[in-house]
């Protein structure tokens, strides 16, 4: 009877064409089952301290969760992981959509890449079988094309291709990876380090059945069969399906927290223009989904007004909204949907993208950069013509886009005379749409997160604020007893935090979305449960779910802290702790002394030394990495 | 009255509307309009009236007013 694993690995090396499959035993797995587990422990065992990341040491893991492909909604994620060439630090990034579930289906739980072709390369996995295969005639072309060739010359068209666009074949260091032009592994530059190997693709075709791996498939199968009745049902799914992520817009806005002119603000005069309202009428052509998934949150559109947008790629989720309009100043729809357009052509991060060039507006606007510096552009916020063309020119690398394709720190380092003020970054990795200002429990997690800042590693305190909500009550088996206010830091606070932390990491592990379990959706902890159980047949509890996810956490920590990071890099932006300017929070700000005894405590809570964020032996010992501990000799404590 | 349902307050609509238009005949209070919405209080994190955030569940509403509620912002 199975356990939900494939129980293969598969392992490339580049530089001398060898292919070579690797089996996982069931105790392994269970301490590592898929996802960012399983990349974070195949980084700390097999890449050299300091590796270049964009040299050929680096490994890059594709890993599936343990649930990725089971028939149930939201069980569609996998993981690319690298140390990221845009902070140096543990990188990872998730996507849905159907690659996952189709490794997973070809007989592998994971492909770890090695070493550097020669030429540009695809990989082609077909039901167990491997071949890398020469792309040299992929090379430059866009996605569409390149997924057209691709199936046309393996003859198949249910073939999934999974690829860097120009970005990351130019090392943009936020260059991702897409499939189906509309499911993107985004951030934290894993395109670069694709590119880097020039590897431009992974094709994959499968035919096996994921609950010929399952220990109990029927119940698994009945747990498929609720859910997908359930979605249209429970008002959090439904509202994922019909508005998804630009339903987000609008509220975010009237609270205050919209970030707006670089973080300047938090409300957006012409927020209407980008409202669901707006997107809704003259944007959405349709709904899309990922594998299995009935709640189908993905948007399809198109648009001709004063910028054409074709229905090529998917849709801009909020993310993109916010980044491209009142974070850059720029009230049109279409040019924020013509931007989105564009860094999915090029696989780009919309989030490292929009936030870079908004940090390049305000130093122009401040005079730090003048028209000269950036090829005659009035790099103004506002100037959708000058944010578009930047786009390109990050892409191709050419004039001042070669500068911020190497992200707003970098950027802000070259261009001195204070600038860094206003890169908006921690460790590198640019903020997400949500000021923390106004919820600063994703201050915490823009801080601690490994990979730099990351609006999904953990839950948003204003979900948990009220103890009488649909959200609220969806936490609480899972230990959660007190409703804390959205702007509160105490230890408290980060008791919350590291236990909603934790179960935001089991879901990257085991490959679910975030838009799935609660509190943040319609599938109950107690439903995730007999999930994991059904699938594994191992006598699990909630506890031991939240061990999954906490390993995972510390197992990237251990490498950040072997790569040199200290408590000083998890730090937010000086910006955050000055008022904002505008907005239903106008004049509000994150009090930094309050918000280091919070991260004091929250460390202490994860069994952390609070002074350098090392874990406890004991608490390396209670996750079952005591291994890790040989990894951290070489830290100062 | 305007009326905006943000996120997934439109849900509650029985015609899942995210903007509509209602008529007050007389004037009523943010938690008396909630009920007749049937629109759990815990589930509204955010009114605004005429673009003035409010905070006061008492609040008079009438007919001429442009509400907007919204539910708690999670991540995504």
């Amino acid at each position: 009877m199975g356990y939900g694993s494939t129980g293969k690995l598969l392992n490339i090396d580049l530089t001398n064409s060898s292919i070579h499959i690797e089996e996982i035993g069931e105790e392994h797995y269970r301490l590592y089952p898929g996802g960012k587990a399983l990349a974070a422990y195949f980084l700390l065992k097999n890449t050299p301290p300091n590796v270049d990341p964009l040299g050929p040491d680096n490994l890059l893991v594709f890993t599936t969760g343990l649930l990725t492909g089971a028939p149930f909604s939201t069980a569609t994620r996998f993981t690319v992981a690298a140390r990221s060439p845009l902070s140096g630090s543990y990188g990872e990034s998730e996507a849905g959509g159907f690659w996952g579930p189709e490794l997973k289906m070809a007989g592998f739980e994971a492909i770890i890449v090695k070493g550097k072709a020669k030429s540009p390369v695809y990989l082609w996995v077909n039901n167990g079988e491997t071949e890398i295969r020469d792309a040299g005639h992929l090379w430059g072309r866009d996605p569409d094309q390149v997924q057209e060739i691709v199936r046309q010359e393996l003859g198949d068209k249910l073939i999934r291709v999974l690829q860097i666009g120009l970005g990351g074949e130019n090392k943009v260091r936020y260059a991702g990876l897409s499939h189906e032009m509309r499911h993107h592994n985004g951030r934290c530059g894993m395109g670069a380090v694709m590119g880097s190997k020039n590897l431009k693709a992974i094709a994959v075709r499968g035919k096996g059945r994921y609950l010929d791996l399952a220990n109990d498939p029927q119940q698994l199968a009945e747990l498929g069969k609720t859910l997908a009745k359930k979605v249209k049902e429970h008002p959090l799914s439904w509202d994922l399906q019909v508005k998804g992520t630009p339903g987000l817009t609008e509220g975010i806005n009237a609270a205050g927290m919209l970030p707006t002119f670089n973080f300047r603000e938090g409300s957006f005069d012409d927020a209407n223009r980008l409202s669901w309202g707006a997107y809704e009428k003259d944007l959405l052509k349709g709904r899309g989904s990922c594998y299995a998934c009935a709640v189908r949150c993905k948007r399809e559109v198109s648009i001709s007004a004063s910028y054409d947008v074709g229905d090529k790629y998917g849709g801009p989720e909020y993310e993109a909204v916010a980044g491209f309009s009142s974070n850059c100043g720029v009230n049109d729809l279409s040019a924020m949907a013509r931007a989105n357009e564009l860094c999915n052509r090029y696989v780009l991060d919309t989030i490292s993208t929009s936030s870079s060039i908004a940090f390049a507006m305000e130093c122009f606007e401040h005079g730090l950069i003048a028209p000269k510096d950036v090829d005659g552009l009035e790099l103004r916020f506002g100037n959708a013509d000058a944010m578009l063309k930047m786009i390109e020119m990050i892409a191709y690398r050419r004039g001042f886009g070669n500068l911020l394709a190497e992200g707003a720190r970098r950027a802000s380092k070259v261009i001195g005379k204070d600038s860094d003020q206003f890169a908006m970054q921690v460790k590198g990795q640019e903020l997400p749409m949500h000021d923390p200002r106004g919820k600063v429990g994703v201050g915490l997690g823009y801080a601690v997160s490994e990979t730099g800042a990351d609006h999904l590693v953990a839950y948003h305190d204003t979900i948990l604020s009220n103890p009488d909500s649909i959200y609220f009550k969806g936490a609480i088996p899972l230990g959660i007893t007190e409703a804390l206010p959205n702007r509160e830091l105490s230890k408290k606070k980060a008791v919350t935090y590291a236990l909603m932390e934790n179960w935001s990491s089991f879901g990257k592990v085991v490959g679910l979305c975030y838009f799935g379990p609660a509190p943040r959706s319609f599938i109950q902890v107690d439903q995730i449960l007999l999930a994991m159980r059904a699938a594994t047949g191992w006598d699990m509890n909630i506890q031991d779910l939240l061990r999954i996810g906490e390993r995972a956490i510390v197992l990237a920590r251990v490498f950040n802290l072997r790569e040199g990071f200290t408590r000083q890099d998890d730090m937010l932006p000086n910006r955050l702790f000055a008022p904002l300017q505008k907005g239903a929070l106008t004049g509000v700000n994150i009090s930094k002394t309050d918000f280091e005894q919070t991260l004091t405590d929250l460390y202490t809570i994860k069994g952390w030394d609070p002074a350098t964020t090392v874990p406890t032996h004991d608490r390396l010992l209670t996750l079952d990495i005591e291994w890790a501990a040989d990894l951290l000799k070489t830290v100062q404590t | 009255m305007k009326l905006h349902l943000g996120g997934n307050l439109s849900w509650y609509d029985h015609q899942k509307r995210a903007y509509l238009e209602i008529t007050l005949v007389e004037k009523i209070s943010l938690n008396a309009l909630l009920m007749q919405l049937k629109i759990p209080r815990a589930e509204v994190a955010i009114v605004s009236v005429n673009d003035e955030m409010i905070t006061d569940d008492d609040v008079i509403l009438c007919d001429s007013d442009a509400v907007r509620l919204f539910p708690p912002i999670g991540g995504g």
